[in-house]
């Protein structure tokens, strides 16, 4: 029997700073029924096929040549998924062709390695499924994805300590308490990436960094408020196009609202998905 | 041989793990002496010596549609049998044999020669399914050995009843004992070989897990609330969910309120907690259980169906697989793949419920798919409205040929606490920048 690939929950920023992808073994070719999936590893060892993300979408381009392609980015806390769709996903095509951005989308897809000759890897996501979301999903999403992603980088932290003093790092995952999967997967990113401590620490900021910025208590206390003036502020500049940076600053300067004030409140709206940035520098609200 | 072979035997006594890489040497050689061509050879050698290398399990990790397993067991019983196959008497034997896991049925087509207590290791066996539960099949190409006396257990230890918590209850067990409350009870007329009885059917529950029962007699002085510690009632398996039934030979006793249980009756009425879907998976079939998670696809043959009106099945184009042309009756369901991050389920869906969830009723969808005139367009609708939403369900799943199967008694959208979920989680975070 062949079992369907988990969705994973994982943040942009840790499936972009992936690049190892796991082709299957002649071994398990012939075990497995035909069945050959090949994973991308992440530097926490989280084997990776299939995604399940909830996050803003902010840019829709057409770029196919001879076929309609569409290339569009996802954005969650972290950083942004690049999502290609084309001629053998028409359903994702025809939604991408006619989605009005910024809104929010979840996208249950495969994940795409693109090796260029030279250079670093594209990683992007080929969508099964495509449709709109709101905000309660997407901070659901932020949680949930949270509580996965630290569950994984407190198993891989597990494994390294126990394993320091071991330099063959797979005779050290029996008799613990992780998955076989994600234990093997923990390995093989020790392997190919050197993960460490470093690593799993600035992992651990962005997580909380991620939750941080959909704080619902913000949205029930005194934060919310600032959120909302920043917002009103937004909306009042501007005129289509967003609202340069420099020019928010002045005038919430001129209304008494600190900088550092304004700052955090932009970035917990952009967070939230009530705003984008088109360009550096260009804040534009999402109504 | 040639040297450029080399990397292909590697191959193959990598494969073949305890096949050593000599016989795999001669097998090549002597194929490619043939002028089989390489791809074709190695196919060949690993097919004929794949059954050769079998996986030794315990009882208890018997599963159904195991092939070349190899067991190290106790015959507890063992009876002669002739049976009539394809128009031939034949003496086959059956019984059942045990390891400190668990007990099973088993059945040998070729003649044996054990007795009670024997101690075997049997090899190339494989499991089927019989009366719903897993049965060792030994075959032509069975191996049977005896092995030392001393090797095993005792037979009297093997073939006491043991005493399991409900959610230990598996595939081997054939008798337990236990101690659980009674948390659903009714009773039912049935008929058995022209006789009217009343049973007893049912529902109980201990810390670990809740299963249905079934008992042939009526139970003095039981009712919902009451724990009862029972000895020796018979386990049937239904689709991988086991069954209690208590019968004559069963003693059923009230457990007074003075005994010091790990549960209480109001500790296990309550409604399941939302378990990880990868933990479910990890069973064959779960009774009322409750998981949580994304639609992350709504599958075809989900939408507006027909049935046959004599055997219920799905029909298509009015013409049933059994019955020939008839007028269907229409329905709706929604098959769904529910997946939580740690692994993914099929969730059944009937009508009731795909009402529920879909938010429209089979009228609306029938009046639907009139306007646009495809069955299609209800698919279609469901896969917007539905996929990417949280769904909570909670029902039985069960193992059937392709993967686990949950069957949604109930659902509801999870409306959990995420400031307390965002806390617990700065909770874990602390002393990070």
């Amino acid at each position: 029997m062949v079992e369907r690939e988990i969705a994973h929950r994982i943040f942009a920023k840790e499936l972009n700073d992936s690049s190892s992808t796991i082709h299957s073994t002649i071994e398990e070719a012939i075990n497995s029924e035909g069945h050959t999936p090949n994973y991308l590893l992440t530097p926490v060892g989280t084997m990776v096929n299939r995604v399940f993300i909830v996050g803003v979408i902010t840019e829709v381009d057409n770029v196919g040549t001879d076929t309609d392609t569409w290339k569009a980015r996802v954005v969650d806390p972290s950083g942004a998924f690049t999502v290609y769709a084309g001629q053998y996903q028409p359903q994702a095509a025809i939604f991408l062709s006619s989605v009005e951005t910024p809104a929010f989308v979840s996208v249950v897809g495969k994940v795409r390695v693109y090796k260029p000759d030279a250079g670093s890897p594209i990683i992007s996501l080929r969508p099964e499924e495509i449709h709109l979301a709101d905000e309660a999903m997407r901070n659901c999403w932020v949680i949930d994805t949270a509580e996965l992603t630290l569950d994984r980088i407190d198993a891989f932290s597990k494994m390294l300590s126990l394993c320091e003093n071991d330099p063959d790092s797979f005779n050290c995952t029996e008799n613990m308490e992780i998955p076989s999967n994600l234990s093997e997967g923990i390995c093989l990113a020790i392997d190919n990436y050197g993960t460490g401590a470093d690593y799993l620490n600035e992992l651990r900021s962005v997580v909380k960094r991620c939750i941080i910025s959909i704080d619902l208590a913000s949205s029930a206390d005194g934060d919310k408020d600032l959120d909302v003036v920043v917002m009103e502020l937004l909306e009042e500049l501007d005129e289509g196009k967003g609202v340069e940076y420099m020019d928010l600053l002045s005038v919430a300067n001129s209304r008494n609202i600190n900088e550092k004030a304004v700052d955090s409140a932009v970035r917990s709206l952009l967070a939230k998905g009530q705003c984008y940035e088109p360009k550096i520098g260009i804040i534009r609200p999402i109504s | 041989m040639d040297k450029k072979f080399a990397p292909h035997i590697e191959e193959l006594t990598k494969a073949l793990g305890n096949i050593s890489r000599s016989t795999i040497e001669d097998e090549l050689e002597l194929l490619l002496k043939y002028r089989v061509p390489i791809d074709e050879a190695k196919r060949s050698i690993l097919k004929k010596f794949q059954n050769d290398s079998p996986i030794l399990k315990k009882v208890h990790e018997l599963a159904i549609g195991d092939k070349g397993i190899a067991l190290e067991v106790r015959i507890l019983n063992i009876n002669e049998k002739n049976v009539n196959l394809r128009g031939n008497s034949v003496t086959i034997f059956s019984g059942a044999l045990a390891d400190e896991s668990g007990l099973c049925s088993f059945t040998s087509w070729k003649p044996i020669s054990l007795n009670p207590g024997d101690a075997v290791r049997v090899r190339n066996a494989s499991v089927r399914a019989w009366h719903n539960r897993a049965e060792v099949s030994i075959g032509d190409r069975s191996e049977v050995e005896l092995l030392e006396e001393t090797y095993l257990p005792d037979i009297s230890e093997l073939s006491v009843t043991p005493v399991k918590k409900l959610g230990e209850v598996g595939y081997s067990d054939m008798f337990i004992s236990s101690v659980a409350a009674v948390i659903e009870l009714y009773h039912r007329d049935v008929n058995v070989k022209g006789k009217d009885l009343t049973i007893i059917e049912g529902v109980m529950a201990d810390e670990t897990s809740r299963l249905p029962f079934v008992s042939w007699s009526l139970l003095d002085g039981v009712d919902i609330g009451t724990i009862v510690r029972f000895e020796d009632a018979s386990v049937s398996m239904y689709r991988g969910v086991p069954s209690i039934h208590l019968n004559e030979s069963t003693s059923v006793h009230i457990v007074g309120p003075e005994e010091h249980l790990p549960f209480t009756f109001a500790s296990v009425n309550l409604p399941p907690k939302p378990l990880p879907i990868g933990d479910v998976l990890q069973n064959e079939g779960m009774f009322d259980v409750s998981v949580q998670g994304n639609i992350v696809s709504v599958r075809p043959g989900s939408g507006v169906i027909a049935r046959c009106p004599e055997c219920n099945r799905v029909i298509m184009k009015n013409t049933c697989r059994s019955h020939g042309v008839v007028e269907g009756i229409q329905d709706m369901r929604i098959k769904l793949i529910l997946d939580d991050g740690t692994g993914s389920l099929l969730v059944m869906l009937n009508r009731e419920l795909s009402e529920i969830v879909y938010g429209k009723t089979l009228q609306e969808s029938e009046s639907l798919m009139g306007k646009e005139m495809s069955a299609n367009v209800v698919y279609d609708d469901m896969k917007n409205i539905l996929t990417g939403h949280y769904l909570g369900v909670r029902g039985n799943t069960s193992k059937v040929e392709y993967g686990v199967t949950f069957v949604a008694k109930s659902v509801w959208v999870p409306s959990e606490d995420l400031d307390m979920r965002v806390s617990a989680l700065l909770e874990r975070l602390e002393g990070v920048e």
